[in-house]
């Protein structure tokens, strides 16, 4: 074939193409939305909840970021949309995930939505289990753990499994909203949700329950005052120990079976506190929390206590006094009894 | 001249009792200590060692404790008699004995109780070990209890005042306890020799000396 007749086929093709599309044009994601947002419609596996679904970093992409090819006929033709996989983008992590266990037995979206996924600092550290306990069952867990951790029920309960099973060294303490569950004087704490607090706030938005001024600023001042107001009597502030960052080679690392990596970090770590605020979407939000909180507002933060790591320096200075009051006998009395040893000679003490 | 004899000052089930909480109470300081210091004191090996071994003598000495309220109250049925001060114990028997231990004691005078097996202690001990078996240790009891099943406990802790106060009372306590230690031990040695209150708490008898009227009145 002579090279001319090749560029006028080649340009004849391109014209074809051009005029001939295989597939749709672009799409927005409204008009996908159209059928996508209706589980009657389109079945429940492929219904998107809008609202959750524009919260997730993917929105950002809209949904054509990662279903680039939709027919023109769909859904009419039954030619299901491209679907991108997540290595296309998280390549790193999917090399560090591969490497684990948990590779061999669950795949990336059994664990992340991609249409509901948040980032660590939008879901509060209770939430974080819940991939977990899709495929562990709680009880279990306890149990497993129960064999060499102490309290290890408290442990599953208050924290995240990714504050072990993450190779993250630096640690924040996330501070939840929590309130009885029912009436009972005994009732144990459930996450207080947006709706509830902006029904306790009135006029006010939910963060100034806290955040008093609004000024996306929790001073240990604010946090004392809302532990002590009693109209606040129902909520509970409960701390958690989140990690900085996520890696997802879930494993357990050697350091974290030796109980003072949480219990005894000494002043400097882990004093950056967050409050985690519910959010209408259904998320959180993080508002930081005057440095010290941990280790320095007894009074700040009333339930949360880390064994050997929130203990206060006042405490111990008055536990010492008390003991050192109790050497002042031996030590004062016994000084003077030496001293006087001879008016009790006929005993020879 | 004074004449000495035996008396049986301590039951057996006291005395095993006063030796199981000795080492329960020594166990838990050293332990307790780690557990709140645990950049600084390691002796006792693992943090988790140190919890393991806290909560075990935790549990010992609140079991002792019941068994020793069920043998004084129910099997012996003196429990009034010996820890209840009488009021004759408050309005003189308290000042007396203190002039004892901090003034006539060093000039050589004799102690002005003499104990006997329904009243053993003497009114300083009566209002001491009234504090501490009565209030002091069913305390930290009972809030190391709560503090080593929080999860299930949750709702009556919060109802307490939160881990907070439960903690900061559970230590402040076993401090107290700590310093009744050093003070215990000290005048457990002002007898007529520095040993002659250890023995009858080991073999049960006490030897005592038998006094004049005149001696006894100081």
């Amino acid at each position: 074939m002579k090279p001319s007749t090749k560029i006028r086929l080649l340009f004849g093709l391109l014209l074809l193409i051009l005029v001939f599309p295989a597939t749709a044009p672009a799409l927005e994601n409204d008009d996908c939305m159209g059928c996508h947002q209706d589980a009657e419609t389109v079945g429940e596996n492929f219904a998107i909840d809008m609202q959750t679904f524009d919260h997730t970093v993917h929105a950002e992409m809209g949904c054509q970021g990662c279903h680039e090819l939709v027919s023109e006929n769909h859904p009419d033709d039954g030619a299901p949309p491209s679907k991108a996989v997540c290595l296309d983008c998280h390549y790193e992590i999917d090399q560090q995930y591969r490497s684990s266990a948990h590779a061999e037995n669950a795949d990336c979206g059994d664990c992340h939505n991609p249409h509901r996924v948040r980032g660590l600092s939008k879901v509060s550290g209770y939430d974080m289990n819940q991939q977990c306990g899709s495929c562990h069952d709680t009880a279990e867990i306890v149990k497993i753990h129960g064999r060499w951790l102490p309290q290890a029920d408290l442990h599953i309960a208050m924290l995240p499994c990714i504050s072990c099973h993450t190779a993250s060294e630096d640690y924040v303490i996330v501070l939840n909203i929590t309130q009885r569950e029912s009436d009972a004087v005994f009732g144990d704490f459930v996450l207080s949700d947006y709706q509830t607090l902006k029904k306790r706030a009135g006029d006010q938005q939910v963060q100034n329950l806290i955040d008093l001024n609004g000024d996306d600023f929790v001073s240990l001042t604010e946090l004392r005052s809302f532990n002590r107001n009693p109209l606040n009597g129902s909520l509970l502030l409960k701390g958690t120990l989140t990690p900085k960052q996520i890696t997802h080679n879930v494993e357990t690392l050697d350091n974290r079976w030796d109980c003072s990596f949480c219990h005894a970090s000494g002043p400097e770590a882990m004093q950056t506190s967050y409050l985690a605020l519910p959010t209408e979407d259904g998320g959180y939000r993080r508002i930081e929390v005057e440095r010290g909180a941990v280790l320095q507002a007894l009074n700040g933060t009333p339930d949360f206590y880390m064994m050997g790591t929130t203990r206060s320096a006042s405490m111990n200075i008055l536990g010492l006094l008390i003991i050192l009051g109790g050497c002042l006998m031996p030590i004062g009395h016994g000084l003077l009894r030496f001293l006087t040893r001879k008016n009790r000679n006929f005993k020879g003490v | 001249m004074a004449e000495k004899h035996l008396i049986y000052l301590q039951p057996k089930p006291v005395r095993i009792w006063h030796w199981l909480n000795a080492l329960g109470i020594l166990t838990l300081c050293l332990s307790g200590a780690q557990i709140r210091f645990p950049e600084y004191l390691s002796f006792l090996g693992s943090y988790k060692a140190a919890i393991t071994l806290h909560n075990t003598a935790g549990y010992l000495v609140s079991a002792s404790f019941v068994c020793w309220l069920i043998y004084y109250a129910l099997v012996a049925r003196s429990i009034a008699k010996i820890y209840l001060p009488k009021m004759d114990d408050l309005q003189h028997g308290l000042l007396r004995q203190a002039k004892y231990y901090f003034l006539t004691y060093f000039i050589g005078w004799e102690n002005p109780h003499h104990p006997t097996p329904e009243d053993k202690f003497n009114p300083l001990q009566k209002s001491a070990y009234l504090a501490i078996m009565f209030v002091l240790v069913p305390l930290v009891c009972l809030t190391g209890i709560l503090m080593s099943n929080v999860e299930p406990l949750q709702g009556l802790i919060v109802l307490l005042g939160g881990m907070k106060v439960l903690v900061g009372l559970h230590f402040l306590l076993a401090c107290s306890l700590c310093a009744f230690l050093f003070t215990h031990v000290y005048l457990a040695t002002l007898g007529h020799t520095p040993l002659a209150h250890f023995k009858p708490m080991w073999t049960g008898w006490e030897e005592v000396e038998e006094h004049n009227e005149t001696v006894a009145d100081h």
